[in-house]
């Protein structure tokens, strides 16, 4: 087995209210893979997510990411560590006002200097490559269009074009498809898969639905109360397995 | 089990409030508002009657705002003087010279004399006004006159009794009227009016400037994030609220101290009661974004300037731009009476117009107020519902 992509080692998230989101959480991730994470709302996926590219800072515990230690970084080795992570929301996160088109580029902006994105500058090049990530991802006609005119469907779809923007290595996906219908959450959930396929993108995706999960993961996580409970791959996980990850009164809901 | 048996059992008659005139509170109440209002209505002096006798104080004020002093038309006119003096001194000659000529049957005598004034050389058949004009310059009314088919008329007047001894006498007739024209009050008004509405832009200019870059130090979710932040925070919640509780008219009376009356001073006034007003609404602004935004734009490795460009400028400049307009709005019309103390603008003239009972002025004063503030809401309004 190569080197893991990612390697979490004892992580631990003592919010400043005292709430234990993660308790010594430790796992590798391949290259490659796609890990889907599952659990409760509160489990820790969240926490876990933002943990990698440092948007919480963590407690204890140390983040390997390529080799490079994410939680002994500096303010400018976290910035040049996130270029690699593309990260997609459940609320989608765009600037509603904004166009598409800025909203993409801004995927670029930790590559471009400065001084250009500020005056709102960004090479031809750059602005090709947004064009051409946005025909990807099936919206190419929506490029002048202000990111709140469209869909949840396609907002998403935006917030997979702006992650595309930085050639990330590795993609973290929190609940991308929560707030959408059952069938705008297959459309997104397979553009990411098609990255993750054709471009050896590894991608973390936390998601309800277990059927999802068992669809598009390769590899499943489950967390409860900030700790893992089940590490395997999606057929795993039967009933037993199921009460355990979700309580005992838990339905298992299809999304199909 | 306990507490489904009790609310089961409790009858729903009991929970319903005592009736409004059964409760004692209710006329405790109604006595304390008694006694406040009619306290209030003590010390505030109200004398209804007032409104009634005074009436006719402010009916020519009344009258004259269905009648401005707007449009005028020039006159011209056929005028011809005559000096006649009081104790003896005799007037020098009239120069002589071409158009209408006015004599007097005698240039000298005293209070009370029948003199006769002899006009040549005026239009046909005109109808003209002879005057006294006093040694100040004071002037009243002898008699009116009318012309011949030559031009030609007599009058005769008696001397009356004024201050001086070198008089004038003046026939006047108004030959034909010019076409319409702006009066001297409009120009005036109109001159002040734009002075005030400039007044306004540049305090609110000199509010902006002064008030984004503080209004970033007083949102307390950019603050909360630096080292203290907190305090920082803190101090300009302080300062805006200690200054915006000053009116700007007291700002403008201590400014008219500080540089000198007339409009730099009512700027200065403005200005600074707009960058208090502003920064407070700014800094909600701020607080009030999508946070969303920000961490996925941190999250792609972003500066911490160009997180601020990228997800915070684009969420709050629309705010931004229509409170701006809104507070423009609200200065223009403060600064109208702001010449009230002297900070110049169109108030300066109003209060003088009042001053001196000039009701067809002020009448033009508060017209033009009225109209050019009405245009500026309902253009910032406009502006307001586009940007947002």
């Amino acid at each position: 087995m190569s080197e893991p992509i990612l390697r979490i080692e004892h992580l631990t998230k003592v919010y400043d209210d005292g709430t234990r989101a993660l308790s010594d959480v430790s796992f590798e991730v391949a290259r490659g893979e796609f890990l889907v994470i599952i659990g409760l709302s509160g489990s820790g996926k969240s926490t876990l997510l933002r943990c990698i590219n440092r948007l919480v800072e963590p407690t204890s515990g140390r983040i390997i990411f390529q080799g490079r230690d994410v939680t002994a970084a500096s303010r400018d080795e976290v910035r040049q560590i996130r270029r690699q992570i593309g990260m997609i929301f459940q609320q989608f996160n765009l600037v509603k006002r904004a166009s598409v088109l800025t909203n993409v580029l801004a995927g670029r902006l930790g590559y471009v200097p400065p001084s250009w994105a500020l005056a709102n500058y960004f090479p031809t090049a750059v602005v090709e490559q947004a064009l051409a990530d946005l025909e990807r991802v099936g919206i190419p006609e929506k490029v002048a269009t202000r990111a709140d005119a469209l869909s949840g469907g396609q907002q998403q779809r935006v917030g997979i074009a702006r992650a595309l923007m930085q050639e990330p290595q590795l993609i973290l996906a929190d609940e991308p498809v929560a707030s959408l219908d059952p069938a705008m959450s297959h459309s997104v959930l397979r553009y990411i898969e098609e990255l993750n396929k054709n471009d050896g993108i590894t991608v973390l995706c936390s998601l309800h639905f277990l059927s999802l999960a068992r669809r598009y993961g390769t590899r499943i996580l489950a967390f409860k109360g900030g700790q893992i409970v089940f590490d395997g791959l999606p057929r795993e996980i039967d009933d037993a397995r199921f009460k355990a990850i979700y309580g005992d009164d838990a339905v298992a809901v299809e999304i199909t | 089990m306990a507490i489904t048996e009790g609310s089961a059992a409790r009858p729903a008659a009991r929970l319903r409030p005592p009736v409004w005139y059964r409760s004692w509170r209710f006329y405790v109440g109604l006595l304390l508002v008694i006694l406040v209002y009619g306290y209030g209505w003590q010390v505030t002096q109200i004398h209804l009657a007032e409104l009634w006798r005074g009436a006719h104080l402010i009916q020519p004020f009344v009258a004259s705002l269905a009648s401005p002093d707007v449009l005028t038309r020039e006159r011209q006119i056929q005028q011809a003087t005559a000096s006649f003096y009081y104790g003896g001194e005799t007037p020098p000659p009239a120069a002589r010279g071409a158009g209408p000529r006015l004599v007097l049957s005698r240039p000298t005598g005293a209070i009370g004399d029948r003199v006769t004034a002899t006009g040549d050389g005026f239009a046909p058949d005109l109808r003209g006004m002879l005057w006294w004009e006093n040694q100040i310059g004071q002037r009243q009314q002898l008699g009116p006159f009318a012309t011949d088919g030559r031009g030609h008329f007599t009058l005769t007047f008696t001397a009356p009794q004024v201050q001086g001894t070198h008089n004038l006498v003046s026939a006047e007739a108004v030959t034909g009227v010019g076409p319409l024209r702006p009066s001297q009050t409009l120009l005036l008004v109109t001159d002040r009016m734009i002075e005030t509405v400039f007044l306004a832009l540049m305090g609110t200019t000199m509010g902006v400037i002064f008030a984004v870059p503080l209004s970033f130090l007083g949102a307390k979710n950019l603050t909360s994030h630096f080292p203290g932040g907190a305090l920082i925070y803190g101090l300009t919640r302080t300062f805006f609220n200690l200054m915006r509780s000053i009116e700007a008219l007291v700002l403008a009376i201590i400014f008219t101290v500080w540089v000198g009356l007339g409009p730099f001073a009512g700027v200065l006034a403005l200005g600074v009661h707009s960058i208090a007003s502003l920064g407070k609404l700014y800094s909600e602004a701020i607080e009030s974004i999508d946070t969303g935004p920000i961490e996925a734009i941190t999250a792609t490795g972003a500066s911490p300037l160009q997180v601020v460009r990228y997800a915070v400028v684009p969420q709050i400049v629309p705010q931004f731009i229509a409170f701006t307009i809104y507070r423009w709005d609200i200065n223009v019309r403060f600064s109208t009476v702001i010449g009230f103390v002297g900070g110049g603008g169109i108030g300066f003239v109003l209060q003088q117009y009042i001053n001196l009972l000039q009701w067809r002025q002020a009448a033009t004063a508060l017209w033009m107020i009225a109209i050019v503030v009405a245009v500026l809401d309902y253009a910032s309004a406009v502006v307001r519902e586009r940007v947002l």
